[in-house]
């Protein structure tokens, strides 16, 4: 085989697909060499490099806000951003983690956003601060101008506070249900008021607006502003807690396991560096147990960027993939509500079973899909999956086999794609792949390999 | 829900002038057979936002035609079905279904601070949620999470290639399937079959997905088969809807175990050049559906059906520059089965006279129509399944 030490391989392969999008064959090749400190150090060897996107130009405007044309084109400038990030998670070349940890922010202050300008300088805030310090990312996307919207704090004035945003930072981006009261909630709001958005999608701080007077927030009173309330947020043990929970629940396991958590909470609590905490997960023992490998269901983003990367799709048609993401109930900038994605068993039914089941297979034919969306909500928006138009590499793939005889493809070929064992498949897979070249062979096997329901577990 | 508003509507509704005088008693009772296995929900969503006003005429009010110069219907091309309000002249299959009795229409359907956003107030519709809450599952999901326990997957069956979040409940899904051949032909293919012959021990996710699949297997080939068992001899027109509609109840007749069909219709989404578009989409609605009940009164599954047809809103009153409508709010909704305990119209149509940015205003919330179908169709727990308590409209 080709590396002496396969359980290293795995631990390297289970940190690539939890903390990136899995590996491409060059580097899962590469890889196999290395010591598990050696693939750690370059997952977070560009931590602080947030490659910020380009943030598009407003197209709408306070006169074109009910114009459809209008509409059309900024939902068109949010997908094309949505793509653009899509190719990051996929690039081998790109960076990993952060891409990855966005994913996790996204999810986590989830924001519905309609409009090109704001979606980009929301995904460059997260991009800033996603390996930073909490504190930083909770500051910033209280003055985000896409949350802002989201939730209605445009809106929270000294006269009538609006709640919402109050709310939601206690009860989904911090501290979490049970460890507030509904007068900390109208505190806070207060605190809140007059943050607000201007017509060119900047922050603006609205004073006329603001509620200068004493707050009494979490038993302590005081003339508190927005970042005050997230100051005392963050003294509270609990608010470390609640995102190592979730940290945990995403990157490690569905069911948490309390005493890893609260080791956990001893590292973030100290001083809410991310980097430091993700360094602590990924680098643990625990985080390589059985039990967490391949015991995720992928989400559909994680499914697709993760097949552009190991087939090296570089281009496919965008509104394909969006229709993919769509069928499949995870849209970037499109979260259900402000809680994200619930994630797990909820991403599977019958019919996105089946659609994921043929997924991968579509991107190793680049044949068309055989899948027809809802019938349109929105006549202008007519979306096509059908045409994949994907240009998937197997060279990559051809020269792994390569190095190994023909009877041993398939070994290679699952322990790339796939984390669990599948073993028990071989001589259905081996059955299914029609006589060819060894080409032809290789590329069906990897069709089959990637139509297992394991291969949706990452 | 408007408390006030609602028992003025019910009111009115409970008036005779509202129910066609010639149904008051010519109806014979039980003429048409009931099926061996009860009764049958079908919900017909129009995707896109119907134009309402287009679709239900008031041609006597001059302000319908203030408000839509060269959009308006004009009075004689309208199916008059009385001196004030007619039906869209594309709709000709369904004027008959009313006149059989088999169709009620209520009005100004919507709910409090309505959502412009297709995708957003489709999901309100799915969800019946409160428009400022945001809801996971969908309410026909809910009723199979309390009610359907221990029935199969296909106990709700969506006509469609993806479920929608309506038949999505937190425990138990709806199925999907476009066409009962295809998708045989894709869960039924050898090589899914081959590999659940292994599937994984154990309680994980990865069990969960072999689970499904097998799910999958077997519901396709039940309802494949089923597919098989009657074949249609009512002439369905040559659609895509009225080919889902003639499976449904190519299904139906077949004795299925499916309660619920769930199928869309879409394209309203009429900007521009709405005429001919909605006309085209109108007609295609009515003939599909007329063919449908024919179908279902010939097997003697009518009295056991009721139809629903909704659309996530209604259309502006007022048209736009571009000979379209832009998205409004309330709307109507059609009620369509051999049973209905009041066919005829449930309450007065929109007043234009009173159109706050010339929107429509509600008055009857839709959840009072789920409730109704809830309740009095699905004999269900309507309160625990909405998560709150409707007035139940009385044409169910």
């Amino acid at each position: 085989m080709i590396c002496r030490n396969m359980e290293n391989a795995q631990k390297i392969q289970h940190l690539y697909a939890r903390a990136g999008f899995g590996l491409s064959p060059v580097e899962w090749s590469r890889r196999r060499g290395q010591s598990l400190d050696e693939a750690l150090q370059d997952l977070f060897s560009k931590q602080n490099d947030a490659g910020e996107l380009s943030v598009p130009a407003l197209v709408i405007s306070e006169t074109t806000a009910n114009n459809n044309e209008v509409l059309q084109k900024e939902r068109q400038l949010v997908a094309g951003i949505g793509i653009d990030w899509l190719h990051r998670m996929a690039d081998p070349a790109g960076n990993a983690l952060l891409e990855r940890m966005c994913l996790f922010w996204h999810g986590h202050f989830a924001c519905d956003i309609r409009i090109g300008l704001p979606a980009g300088q929301y995904l460059n805030t997260l991009r800033r601060h996603a390996l930073g310090n909490f504190r930083d990312i909770v500051t910033a996307i209280a003055r985000e101008p896409a949350m802002i919207r989201y939730l209605n704090n445009q809106q929270n004035r000294k006269e009538r506070p609006n709640e919402n945003f109050a709310r939601e930072l206690m009860e989904l981006f911090t501290i979490g249900r049970g460890h507030y009261t509904e007068q900390d909630v109208k505190e806070a709001a207060r605190a809140f008021t007059g943050w607000s958005s201007d017509r060119t999608g900047q922050f603006i701080f609205r004073r006329l607006l603001h509620d200068f007077d004493s707050k009494t927030f979490m038993g302590r009173t005081g003339y508190f502003d927005g970042d005050d309330v997230i100051h005392i947020l963050l003294e509270q043990k609990q608010t470390a807690r609640f995102v190592c929970q979730k940290i945990y629940r995403y990157f490690v396991n569905e069911q948490p396991d309390e005493q890893r958590v609260e080791a956990m909470t001893e590292v973030f609590f100290a001083d809410y560096d991310i980097a430091r905490l993700m360094r602590y997960v990924l680098e643990s023992d625990w985080f390589y147990e059985e039990r967490n490998i391949g015991s995720k269901i992928k989400s559909p983003v994680e499914l697709t960027a993760g097949i552009l990367r190991q087939l090296g799709v570089r281009n496919s048609q965008p509104a394909a993939l969006i229709g993919i993401h769509r069928a499949l109930g995870h849209v970037l900038f499109h979260p259900p509500n402000v809680a994200g994605w619930p994630g797990g068993k909820s991403w599977i039914d019958n019919s996105t079973l089946m659609m994921r089941l043929q997924l991968g297979a579509a991107f190793c034919t680049a044949s068309d899909f055989d899948f027809a969306l809802k019938t349109e909500l929105d006549e202008q928006e007519r979306r096509f999956v059908r045409k994949l138009e994907a240009d998937p590499d197997f060279a990559p793939l051809e020269a792994l086999c390569r190095q190994v005889p023909e009877k041993e493809h398939f070994d290679v070929l699952s322990s790339f794609l796939l984390l669990p064992d599948v073993t028990r498949h071989r001589s259905t897979l081996e059955a299914y792949a029609p006589a060819g070249t060894p080409q032809e062979r290789i590329r069906h096997l990897t069709a089959r390999l990637m139509s297992l329901p394991e291969y949706q577990m990452c | 829900m408007h408390r006030r508003n609602f028992l003025k509507s019910s009111i009115l509704a409970s008036t005779a002038c509202m129910v066609p005088s010639f149904l008051s008693h010519t109806r014979p009772a039980g003429s048409l057979w009931s099926s061996r296995s009860g009764k049958v929900l079908v919900v017909i969503q129009l995707s896109g936002g119907n134009d309402g006003l287009n679709t239900v005429i008031p041609y006597e009010d001059a302000a319908y035609y203030q408000l839509r110069p060269t959009l308006g219907i004009p009075p004689g091309e309208v199916l008059k079905i009385s001196e004030l309000i007619g039906f869209h002249p594309a709709l000709a299959p369904l004027e008959k279904l009313y006149r059989e009795g088999f169709l009620s229409i209520v009005n100004n359907v919507g709910y409090p601070n309505p959502d412009r956003s297709h995708f957003r107030s489709m999901d309100i519709w799915h969800t019946a949620s409160d428009s400022s809450a945001y809801w996971t599952t969908g309410w026909l999901g809910r009723y199979l999470d309390h009610a359907c326990a221990g029935k199969p997957v296909y106990h709700a069956l969506e006509v469609d290639d993806g479920l929608s979040l309506a038949l999505k409940g937190e425990l138990s899904h709806g199925f999907a399937m476009s066409n009962a051949q295809r998708i045989q032909r894709a869960a039924g293919h050898r090589f899914l079959q081959a590999i659940d012959t292994h599937p994984p021990a154990g309680d994980h996710n990865v069990a969960y997905l072999y689970k499904t699949l097998r799910e999958t297997r077997q519901s396709a080939q039940y309802l494949y088969q089923q597919s098989k068992v009657h074949k249609s001899s009512v002439a369905y027109p040559d659609s895509k809807f009225a080919t889902d509609l003639r499976q449904i109840a190519e299904l139906m007749t077949a004795d299925t175990d499916t309660r619920i069909y769930y199928v869309s219709l879409g394209g309203f989404d009429t900007h521009a050049g709405q005429l001919n578009r909605q006309a085209r989409l109108l007609k295609e609605y009515a003939e599909g559906v007329a063919a449908f009940a024919e179908d279902l009164q010939s097997n003697r599954l009518w009295e056991d059906t009721l139809v629903m047809t909704f659309s996530e809103f209604g259309r502006r009153a007022r048209q736009n520059a571009g000979g379209g409508t832009d998205h409004g709010t309330a709307n109507n909704v059609f009620l369509i089965g051999g049973q209905l305990r009041q066919p005829g119209f449930y309450n007065p149509g929109p007043v234009l006279s009173n159109l706050p940015d010339d929107d429509l205003v509600f008055d009857i919330d839709f959840r009072s129509i789920y409730a109704a179908i809830l309740d009095r169709w699905l004999e269900a727990d309507a309160a625990q399944i909405l998560q709150g308590r409707f007035e139940l409209v009385g044409c169910i």
